[in-house]
């Protein structure tokens, strides 16, 4: 009994440790070459899907002529201290990591989505459909759940708004946690343990589409300005032909059968080129924030169960 | 008896009762056992199972605290009270909950009505009684509430990290699976009970028959012996050993004993009868013999004589007395087959007829002839048996006392029984010939026939009547006959 339990644990503990094992364990298989190319990814993409990785690993291995592999991690953090680190070659990110200074900086922007014709989405401030609360502002004193502390719809948002009012953001909420997954933020609020959430609104529509016994239990009260699209990433370590073929890859899906296949299944019209000043209006949200209140001192470790927050 | 048969009487009945009694008593005893044995492990299990829960998530929530990641913990309390393990798919979870050492909710299964960071939402007494029990723990423990289908147990788990009390875990387990349970294997025993206390019942009467059979067998051959139906003995049959085969077998040889032992008796009857039979013929050749001597030899006489008129004058009168003796005889068993038939009725007044043929018969000598009749002439009698029965006493009583003595009849009623009394105070009988008083031919008189008791005797007897003789040598003789009234008429 204890061993199943543990058993259990040990799953739901290193979920993301065995994935990117078997991704990668799959790949020795099919490809001897001993140096894939490893994508990192967090919980901005549909994370319970994973056959639909394991085939879009398995096409742009294809198309590269050489194994690629998706390596997922729980926080933005570590996957942004993978790429300083040389761990990871590409990786999709969000917005918030990808303005934030660095110095030197190790990434370079790669591609942007393009959602509902626009390489743009929104934050959405959603509560339970039962909820009474109307606006932001109602949910002072309540429980509020954010998805990760360098997301900038699940969190970077909300904060700021929380800023430009100018109130006190440690003490307007009750209790606040970190998800780090969109999908289970609107979980969170459809099972009512938070009485409201910042989300990503590409993730939320999605869900409306495939999960709507959550989705459906959720109703949003407030919609962000647009910002730009979680962008991918390359590491500025990898060499310049491995990352254009790759953004060629990546670019001409949607003009590939197979590749619109996963596009579709991401319900994303294609990958296309934008320029970093897309992320402008994000950058200058997080400096209005940050204004207002130092960012803690995030710390990461590639195994934990919840990095430590300080709020 | 078939009805018998098929319903246990008695001892049948008692032996199936007492049988069925105590194998129900045992059954139930055990039964009563099983089911609180099964209750107590039932609830130990589910303590188990509730502490296990309590433990495993107070065991992951340190972290999850100390992050304030209330996902994560809400998550696991939820996954782990969802995914129950093998064997514990039937606990029905009712609710969990972490609270920390303030008592505020970190996690709860029941969002809607207990949100983070608040107090838990507890109506009732009976929940401030458990909020403030659990609040107490510092050990995993188990709190419960209540009994049966609605109850319910909880196991509580503090979350310690570093020796720091960060929260307490509460899984709430309900009594309704293991009630049903406990309710299905209490069917089970129940039936099972009622099965065997059926098979008790059917063994207890199987045995029973088996024991009381002989016995009612037993009883009936006694019965039958009791009504003298020896040959209606069936023997018993003898299965066993044991006791009541011995018992059985002992009455068989009983029972097979007196048929042999009536059988004798009734040869022993047979040849006495040809016997008595032999001894009246003898008696009767005997008694006609010897005077037909003595007449043929007169006959003889006469007929070499025929002209001798001396001889004829001497041998008529002893002719004439030779054949009277006969007649005598011949009458003397006549009268007993005539009376034997009477059945003429009469007032016992009719005895009083007597006096004179007595008085007659004393024929002037010096005898006191006493009568006295206590009889009622409403009391009726059967008049020729009677008379003949106290006829014959008196005369053998004047036979005995010779030329001198006394003589008493007396009759009187005593309940239902007419009493005859012939009393004298003659020479007595002695010892020797008591036993052969009332056979027939037997005398001790010159002239007598030997038949006068045994009339009497017989007469008593048709009557069912009794006779009893009481005498002494030197002191008289008593003559005393009981007979019923009843039998009077016939």
């Amino acid at each position: 009994m204890k061993r199943s339990w543990a058993a259990c644990l040990c799953l739901f503990v290193f979920l993301s440790a065995i994935m990117a094992s078997s991704v990668r364990a799959e790949h020795e298989e099919v490809a001897q070459t001993p140096a894939p190319i490893r994508f990192g990814l967090t919980a901005v993409v549909v994370r319970e899907n994973l056959r639909f990785l394991d085939q879009w690993a398995y096409y742009l291995s294809e198309k590269m002529g050489q194994p690629v592999e998706f390596v997922r991690r729980r926080s933005y953090r570590e996957v942004m201290d993978m790429l300083e680190s040389g761990s990871l070659d590409f990786a999709w990110i969000c917005g918030f990591p990808f303005v934030q200074n660095r110095d030197p900086e190790f990434i370079k922007l790669l591609s942007v989505p393009v959602y509902k014709g626009r390489p743009l989405y929104h934050s959405f401030i959603i509560v339970h459909k039962d909820s009474p609360h109307q606006s932001i502002d109602d949910l002072k004193g309540e429980n509020f759940a954010y998805s990760d502390p360098e997301s900038n719809s699940g969190y970077l948002y909300p904060q700021y708004l929380l800023a430009q009012k100018g109130t006190n953001k440690e003490a307007f909420f009750r209790q606040t946690f970190f998800t780090f997954n969109h999908s289970e933020t609107v979980e969170a609020v459809a099972e009512q343990f938070a009485d409201g959430a910042a989300v990503d609104s590409y993730i939320w529509e999605y869900m409306k589409e495939f999960r709507p016994e959550l989705a459906d239990k959720t109703r949003v009260i407030n919609q962000s300005p647009a910002f730009g699209f979680p962008p991918l990433v390359s590491r500025l370590g990898v060499d310049l032909e491995t990352v254009w073929h790759m953004k060629r890859v990546i670019l001409a899906m949607k003009d590939d059968p197979d590749g619109r296949k996963f596009l579709d299944g991401l319900k994303l019209d294609s990958f296309g080129e934008s320029s970093p000043s897309l992320f402008d209006n994000i950058r200058e949200m997080a400096l209005k924030t940050r204004s207002t209140q130092p960012r803690g001192d995030f710390s990461a470790s590639n195994q934990s169960v919840g990095t430590a927050i300080k709020e | 008896m078939t009805w018998l048969n098929i319903f246990p009487k008695g001892l049948a009945l008692k032996f199936a009762l007492t049988i069925t009694a105590v194998v129900a008593g045992v059954a139930f005893t055990i039964g009563a056992v099983i089911i609180t044995l099964d209750w107590q492990r039932f609830q130990l299990e589910l303590e188990n199972k509730a502490l296990l829960l309590a433990h495993s998530v107070a065991t992951t929530a340190p972290e999850n605290i100390l992050q304030s990641d209330y996902w994560s913990l809400y998550k696991s309390l939820k996954n782990m009270t969802r995914q129950v393990p093998e064997g514990m798919a039937n606990t029905h979870i009712l609710t969990g909950m972490v609270l920390d050492p303030d008592g505020i909710v970190l996690a709860h299964l029941d969002t809607n009505n207990n949100p983070l960071g608040k107090p838990p939402a507890h109506s009732g007494n009976n929940e401030t009684r458990l909020f403030t029990a659990s609040r107490e723990v510092r050990s995993p423990a188990i709190l419960k509430s209540g009994i049966g289908k609605n109850g319910f147990l909880e196991g509580v788990a503090p979350i310690y990290s570093d020796e720091k009390l960060l929260g307490i875990v509460r899984v709430r387990l309900s009594y309704r699976e293991l009630y049903l349970k406990a309710q299905r294997s209490a069917f089970v025993i129940i039936g099972l009970t009622l099965a065997l206390v059926a098979l008790g019942s059917l063994l207890g009467a199987a045995i029973s028959r088996r024991i009381t059979k002989p016995l009612t067998a037993m009883t009936e051959g006694m019965e039958a012996v009791g009504r003298g139906e020896l040959s209606n003995i069936e023997p018993i049959s003898v299965s066993n050993d044991d006791e009541l085969g011995i018992l059985a077998s002992t009455f068989n040889r009983m029972a097979k004993e007196m048929v042999e032992k009536k059988t004798l008796e009734e040869q022993i009857a047979v040849s006495e009868k040809m016997v008595a039979l032999g001894r009246i013929t003898a008696g009767v050749a005997h008694e006609v013999n010897n005077p037909l001597a003595g007449l043929m030899n007169c006959i003889d006489t006469l007929k070499k004589h025929p002209d001798d008129p001396e001889l004829v004058e001497r041998y008529l009168p002893l002719l004439d007395k030779g054949l009277n003796r006969i007649k005598n005889i011949v009458e003397s068993l006549l009268i007993e087959l005539r009376i034997e038939e009477a059945h003429g009725t009469g007032s016992s007044t009719s005895l009083d007829d007597l006096r004179d043929i007595v008085v007659s018969e004393i024929n002037g000598r010096d005898i006191d002839f006493v009568w006295d009749n206590h009889l009622g002439d409403d009391v009726m009698i059967n008049r020729r048996r009677v008379q003949q029965i106290v006829l014959n006493l008196l005369k053998n009583s004047i036979q005995a006392l010779g030329e001198k003595g006394t003589v008493v009849f007396r009759t009187f009623q005593d309940d239902n029984c007419i009493i005859l009394e012939v009393t004298d105070d003659g020479p007595g009988i002695s010892p020797e010939y008591k036993n052969q008083l009332f056979e027939p031919f037997f005398t001790t008189k010159q002239n007598g026939t030997g038949l006068g008791l045994w009339i009497v005797y017989r007469l008593v007897e048709s009557m069912r009547g009794v006779i009893e003789v009481e005498s002494e040598v030197g002191n008289g003789t008593q003559f005393q006959v009981t007979l019923p009234a009843m039998e009077m008429s016939t």
